[in-house]
């Protein structure tokens, strides 16, 4: 992912976030005004835009409708390809906003998931309760926007037995996680029920290291890698759009494969 | 109409215009703060066990953004005080050829399947002895070793 | 072809035509600067790495922005001209036939520096064959591209492509061959400023008629 380092002037999330409604309920005229301007600016700057509000908000419109056609084009029963355990990569590509030096362990033995928003059992889970679920085990290619790649065994919950075990709405649009490092991410309910969509615990057979998400991360098959949160410390299934860390800064929120 | 002008000036224009190789500074792969032991620096990074076996022929990598191939995992040896170096090939080009040199495995981090050295540039790594096997035994495929880590550099 | 049939006047670009050449110029320009800014991230060639003043996207978040908006523009707008090319045969007028033979006296002659003739209405063999790689290349970026933004839903196009990463190389393989083209035409259509005119106005009158069917003009 892009480092918040660079560039200095980084885009102001808080904007993007106050616009966001705003942009969403007038999608066709900015969709309309999108396309005006984005081939009018091109013919008249080439390819040194800057990014005026207009130019901004047309693609976060455009942006906005992709959701919409990647939600159209996404087939629920359409499995990711799988490999053997020999193509696993061990350990395996470490990612964050920042290097890993800034990684802050997770204590499990303290560790707990709270559970918040439509779910009829709100009750905190540990990591023993977790390991307790039925588990299941994937082999599948991690895919960052940013274009590398590398193959990946976890094991885990599955995100559907473990929202259908805390009553959770499976007709709510949005699931959506906290971190422990500040990193939130949301993703559609008909990825969450995927069934290569885990709250994943362990890695090539062994329990997740601290620099992949210990105690518990989402790993799923049917998304970008920017959208496998790690170090969860809470989980909402809410109907509001609850967005994310790079999605504010801009990157297209649905990130669907 | 010269339109069969095509092949020369695709020829001329297209290597006139290729972008410049580029590389630029990032905060993934950082060096070790100044007077840090290289074993502290690793401790830093979450060092992980990996498999000798394989890491060898992987890319060894510039922590640049431009990803510059400094060149390729030939083997991992062990001296008499028991320190582990990597052997790379050295000053070739896009991972082939060159020298080998002897780099400590603590000056080095996994990216993925590929490796970075993130405690030398490579103008230090050019003032390194070729490597002679002299006093060194190879450390088995099987074993394992903790290696750093690191973001990718952008 | 001597025909005394009369026929309404045709240009040698319609305005359908031209419209769509410079809505595929635009998008093709977003594709290509936004796709670097994107390449930038993860680099195929070692050491190959695109410098801020031509990357479209203040960073990747907005190159990508750009790119999956440039995308719909590029995609529909080649869709529609390739069903307009193939519908009123002029893909077959313009580009067919092409002959090894030709292709080669064509070399010949720009090496000897002998410029072909000064009718625009004609493509000799090497411009014949360069528009029919950049079309060939076009949809290799379109197939490519799709794989690439659906690896999971298109999984059999990226297996046909040989996976993930071996896609990657072909979609930057395709963009090599198009900016390849893209500077060539524009070289040549700045040497000859008149093909640029008859880009927007029309140009020259044809005076054959359309060709029927089977019937190929040489």
């Amino acid at each position: 992912m892009k480092s918040p380092f660079r560039p200095n002037d980084a885009p102001d999330a808080s904007v993007l976030d106050v616009h966001r409604p705003l942009i969403r309920s007038l999608e066709r005229r900015g969709l309309l005004r999108g396309g005006l301007t984005l081939g009018s600016l091109v013919m008249l700057t080439g390819c040194d835009v800057k990014r005026p509000e207009a130019v901004e908000a047309a693609l976060l419109a455009i942006s906005n409708l992709n959701d919409k056609v990647q939600a159209l084009l996404f087939d629920p029963n359409k499995l990711a390809p799988t490999y053997p355990d020999s193509m696993i990569l061990r350990p395996p590509k470490f990612n964050a906003y920042y290097d890993v030096t800034d990684v802050k362990p997770v204590n499990g033995a303290t560790w707990k998931l709270e559970l918040s928003g439509l779910v009829q059992d709100k009750r905190p889970w540990t990591l023993t309760d977790l390991q307790a679920l039925p588990q299941s085990s994937i082999v599948i290619k991690h895919i960052c926007v940013e274009g590398w790649s590398y193959i990946g065994g976890w094991t885990g919950v599955p995100l559907r037995t473990f929202l259908e075990r805390t009553g959770a709405d499976l007709r709510a649009k949005y699931v959506a996680f906290k971190t422990a490092d500040n990193y939130p991410s949301s993703i559609d309910m008909a990825a969450a029920l995927h069934p290569q969509t885990l709250l994943a615990l362990q890695y090539g057979g062994q329990q997740l290291a601290d620099p992949f998400g210990f105690p518990i991360r989402l790993r799923t098959a049917v998304k970008l890698g920017y959208k496998n949160p790690k170090w969860i410390t809470a989980i909402e299934v809410t109907n509001t759009y609850p967005g994310g860390f790079w999605e504010s800064k801009g990157f297209p929120w649905f990130a669907g494969m | 109409m010269p339109q069969n002008l095509h092949l020369i000036v695709a020829l001329a224009m297209t290597f006139a215009a290729a972008p410049a190789l580029a590389q630029s500074p990032m905060p993934g792969g950082m060096p070790p703060p100044p007077g840090m032991s290289l074993a502290e620096s690793t401790a830093m990074r979450f060092p992980q066990p990996v498999r000798v076996g394989d890491l060898t022929d992987r890319l060894i990598l510039q922590p640049v953004e431009s990803q510059i191939i400094l060149g390729r995992v030939h083997a991992v040896v062990r001296n008499a005080q028991g320190e582990v170096s990597v052997v790379m090939n050295f000053g070739g080009f896009y991972g082939y050829g060159g020298r080998l040199i002897a780099v400590p495995i603590d000056a080095m981090v996994l990216l993925g399947d590929e490796m970075e050295v993130v405690a030398y540039t490579p103008k230090q790594l050019a003032g390194f002895a070729t490597f002679s096997a002299d006093g060194t035994t190879p450390v088995a495929d099987d074993a394992f070793l903790k290696v750093g880590l690191a973001k990718p550099s952008h | 072809m001597t025909q005394e049939r009369p026929t309404k006047e045709r240009r040698l670009h319609p305005l359908a035509v031209r419209i769509m050449h410079w809505i595929n110029a635009a998008a093709m320009m977003v594709m290509i600067t936004s796709g670097w800014g994107i390449y930038n991230d993860d680099v195929i060639i070692h050491g190959l790495h695109f410098p801020g003043y031509l990357r479209l996207g203040e960073w990747a978040a907005w190159s990508v922005n750009w790119h999956f908006a440039g995308m719909w523009f590029f995609g529909i707008n080649g869709l529609i001209y390739l069903t307009y090319g193939f519908a009123t045969g002029r893909l077959r007028e313009r580009l067919l036939p092409i002959r090894p033979r030709d292709i080669v006296k064509t070399v010949i002659d720009t090496l000897h520096f002998k410029i072909a003739h000064e009718d625009l209405t004609v493509y000799n063999a090497v411009q014949k064959l360069l528009y029919i790689v950049a079309i060939l290349a076009s949809i290799n970026q379109a197939l490519t591209g799709l794989a690439l933004w659906k690896p999971v839903q298109f999984s059999s196009l990226v297996s046909l492509f040989g996976g993930f990463q071996s896609v990657r190389v072909f979609h930057f393989a395709g963009m090599v061959v198009i900016v390849g083209f893209v500077i060539v035409h524009v070289a040549l259509a700045v040497l000859v400023p008149k093909t640029i005119w008859a880009m927007l106005a029309g140009g020259p009158r044809l005076q054959s008629p359309k060709p029927s069917r089977g019937l190929s003009k040489s």
